[in-house]
C-alpha cells in the first residue's frame, strides 16, 4: 500500500547517494579505495530502494493546495494542486530501481576489475547515470523530468567517452548534438503545456485538463505532443536515432551498456506514460506511439540480422526491444502497461546477461567479431552455455522471463484487436534468436579458424551472468515476483 | 506477353541482385534471412492500415509490394539509410517530426 507521506525519507536518498559518490570518486581519481566506495554505494543505494516504503517528496516543502477548501495541506491522500516539484516512489518505482541498482552493482564490480587507470571519473559517469534514471522515473513533474532527460542525455556521453576509443568519441559527439534537439523540444513542450494549463505537474495538468476541459486547444497539444514524442525517440534510441543509439550500445564497454540500456528503458517507461496520461485522450496518439514502436521493433530487430559483431548484434536488438516496451505502454490498455513495464524489467535483466558474456570475451582477445570462428565453447563451455541460455531468455522461450511479458503483450495486441501487432511481436522473437545464433555458432561453437588466447574470466563476470540466468528462469516461473508491483500500480492509477 | 519464363527471369534476377562476389558466405545468410524478413514486416505493418480504414489498407499493400520490387534487395538500402551519418539523421528525424505533427493535426 501508498504510504501516504510528502517527505519520504528514501527518495532524496536515492538520488544524492549516487551523486555524492560520483563527486567523491571522482575527487579522488585513480586510487584503490575507489573500488570499495563504488561497491559500497552501489549496495546501499540497492539496499535503500528495497526496503523503503512508498510515499511522495515534495521539493521544498511546499504544501498542496485544496480548492475546495481553500486551505493547504501536506496530505497527499487529499486531491489538491501539487504546486511543488515532485517526486513518487511507488510499485513501478521501486521495481525498475531495484533492478537498475542490481545493475550498478555489478557494473561497478565489473569496471573496478577491468579499468586499472583513471577509474575515478568513469565510476563517476556512471553514478550520475543511474541517479539520471532514478529521477526520471520517479519523477511527476514536467521541469524535474526535462532537466533529468538533459543530464541524462550528457552522462550518456560521458560513459561512452571513457571507453576511449574513437569510434566510441565519434559516437558521443553524434549523440550530444542530438540531446539539443531533444531537450529543447521537451522545454517547448513544458512551456506549451504550462501556458494552457498554468502547471508544470503532470496530476495538476491532467486535473485541470479534465476540470475546465482542452476544448480549442486541442492543436497546441498535439505540438507538445510531437516535441514529447522527439525526446521520447532520443532518450530510448527509437527510429529513426536508433544509428545513433545502437552505436552509443556498442562503442561502451559491455558492462557499461548494461547500465545504459536500463537507464533507456527507464526513460521510456517514465516518458510514455506520462505520455499516455496527459495526451492518451487524444485522437491518433496512440496510433502514433504503436507505429513508432513497430518500426523500431522491425528495423532494429532487422539491422541486428546483419551485423558482424556480437556486441553490434546486441546492441540493435536493444533497440529492437525497446519498441516493445514501449509498444505495450502506446496500446494504453491495462493489459498492454502491464506488459510494457514488464517487458521493460525483463529487457533489463536477459540483455545484461549477453552485455556480461560479452564482457568475458575481452578476456579472449576481444573474440566479438562474427567474421572468423574461434571456438569459445571448447575453451570455455559454461560461458557458452550462459549466453545460449541468455538467448532463449531474449527470444522469450519458456521457462525463462522473456517468454512471460512478450506473451501478456501478444494478448494484449489480440484483445485490442491488433492481431497484425502479435504477429509481429513474434517475429520479432523468432528474429532475434536467428540473429543471436547466428553469432553464438560463429564465436561458440564451430570449430575455430582462429586460435584465441587462453583466458581466466573473473569470478565476478561469472558471479553476475548466472545471477541473472538465475532471476530470467526465477521471473519466468514465477512471474507473480515482477507482477505483484506493476499490476497494483497500473490498475491504481500509476500517480496520484 | 508475360510469361511464366519471363517471370522467372525476373525473380531470378531478383535474387541475384544479392550475390555480390562469394554469395555463400556467413554474412549473406543475414542479408538474406533480413530481406525475407523485412518483406513480411512491411506487408503486416502495411495491412495494419486497415485500422483507418480497408481501401486505404488494400492501396498501401499494393504501393508496399511496388516498392518492395522496385528497391530490391531492400535489405541493402535499408542498410544505406540506417548510416550514422548526422545529416541523415536529422534527415530522418526532421522527416518524422513533420508527419507526427501532420497525422496528429490533421487527423485530430
Amino acid at each position: 500500500m501508498m504510504e501516504l507521506v510528502s517527505n519520504l525519507w528514501s527518495i532524496p536518498l536515492i538520488v544524492i547517494i549516487p551523486l555524492i559518490t560520483a563527486v567523491i570518486v571522482n575527487a579522488i581519481y585513480d586510487k584503490e579505495v575507489i573500488k570499495y566506495i563504488s561497491i559500497a554505494s552501489a549496495l546501499i543505494t540497492l539496499g535503500i530502494s528495497i526496503i523503503s516504503p512508498y510515499g511522495y517528496h515534495w521539493f521544498t516543502g511546499h504544501p498542496a493546495f485544496d480548492p475546495n477548501t481553500f486551505t493547504f495541506t501536506f496530505d497527499p491522500g487529499i486531491p489538491a494542486f501539487r504546486l511543488s516539484l515532485e517526486f513518487v516512489y511507488g510499485p513501478i518505482q521501486q521495481i525498475m530501481i531495484v533492478i537498475s541498482s542490481l545493475i550498478l552493482v555489478f557494473c561497478v564490480i565489473l569496471a573496478t576489475v577491468g579499468l586499472t587507470k583513471r577509474q575515478g571519473p568513469y565510476m563517476a559517469t556512471i553514478f550520475l547515470l543511474f541517479a539520471s534514471a532514478a529521477i526520471i522515473i520517479m519523477v511527476n513533474d514536467l521541469y524535474h523530468l526535462w532537466i533529468a532527460v538533459e543530464i541524462g542525455s550528457l552522462i550518456v556521453v560521458g560513459v561512452v567517452v571513457a571507453s576511449g576509443t574513437s569510434i566510441s568519441h565519434k559516437a558521443a559527439l553524434k549523440y550530444a548534438f542530438f540531446s539539443a534537439i531533444s531537450g529543447a523540444g521537451l522545454a517547448v513542450a513544458l512551456a506549451l503545456l504550462l501556458g494552457i494549463t498554468g502547471f508544470a505537474n503532470v496530476s495538476d495538468i491532467i486535473r485541470i485538463m479534465n476540470t475546465v476541459g482542452i476544448s480549442g486547444m486541442e492543436k497546441i497539444l498535439y505540438i507538445s505532443f510531437g516535441f514529447f514524442i522527439l525526446a521520447w525517440m532520443y532518450a530510448g534510441g527509437l527510429a529513426p536515432i536508433h544509428p545513433l543509439k545502437s552505436e552509443v550500445y556498442g562503442a561502451s564497454y559491455p558492462h557499461a551498456t548494461a547500465v545504459l540500456q536500463a537507464q533507456s528503458k527507464l526513460m521510456l517507461v517514465a516518458i510514455g506514460i506520462i505520455m499516455l496520461r496527459i495526451f492518451g485522450t487524444l485522437p491518433f496518439i496512440k496510433e502514433v506511439m504503436i507505429f513508432l514502436s513497430v518500426i523500431t521493433m522491425i528495423l532494429g530487430v532487422v539491422l541486428a540480422l546483419i551485423q558482424i559483431d556480437f556486441r553490434w548484434i546486441i546492441a540493435y536488438l536493444i533497440i529492437s526491444h525497446s519498441g516493445l516496451v514501449t509498444l505495450g505502454i502506446a496500446l494504453g490498455t491495462k493489459d498492454g502497461i502491464i506488459g510494457g513495464v514488464f517487458q521493460a524489467v525483463n529487457d533489463i535483466i536477459y540483455m545484461s546477461v549477453l552485455l556480461f558474456c560479452c564482457e568475458a570475451l575481452y578476456y579472449f582477445g576481444g573474440a566479438t567479431s562474427t567474421k572468423n570462428s574461434f571456438g569459445i565453447a571448447r575453451k570455455s563451455p559454461w560461458l557458452c552455455a550462459a549466453v545460449l541460455l541468455g538467448a532463449f531468455a531474449a527470444a522469450g522461450m519458456p521457462p525463462f522471463n522473456g517468454f512471460q511479458s512478450e506473451i501478456i503483450l501478444i494478448q494484449a495486441s489480440l484483445n485490442s484487436g491488433l492481431p497484425e501487432i502479435a504477429v509481429i511481436i513474434l517475429m520479432v522473437s523468432i528474429t532475434t534468436l536467428i540473429a543471436l545464433l547466428r553469432a553464438i555458432y560463429r564465436i561458440f561453437l564451430k570449430p575455430p579458424e582462429v586460435e584465441v588466447l587462453e583466458a581466466k574470466i573473473p569470478k565476478a563476470i561469472n558471479f553476475g551472468i548466472w545471477l541473472f540466468i538465475i532471476l530470467t528462469i526465477i521471473i519466468g516461473v514465477y512471474p507473480d515476483i515482477a507482477l505483484r508491483f506493476i499490476i497494483p500500480a497500473v490498475e491504481g492509477g500509476f500517480l496520484p | 506477353m508475360t510469361s511464366i519464363a519471363t517471370m522467372y527471369d525476373k525473380l531470378k534476377k531478383y535474387l541475384d541482385n544479392f550475390i555480390i562476389g562469394r554469395g555463400y558466405t556467413n554474412i549473406m545468410t543475414g542479408y538474406i534471412t533480413g530481406e525475407l524478413q523485412f518483406l513480411i514486416f512491411i506487408i503486416i505493418l502495411a495491412s495494419l492500415f486497415r485500422i483507418f480504414s480497408f481501401p486505404l489498407a488494400i492501396i498501401i499493400l499494393v504501393l508496399t509490394g511496388a516498392a518492395a520490387i522496385y528497391f530490391a534487395p531492400t535489405i541493402i538500402n535499408i542498410e544505406k539509410e540506417n548510416s550514422n551519418e548526422l545529416n541523415r539523421v536529422l534527415y530522418w528525424f526532421l522527416i518524422y517530426f513533420a508527419i507526427i505533427i501532420a497525422i496528429t493535426i490533421w487527423g485530430g
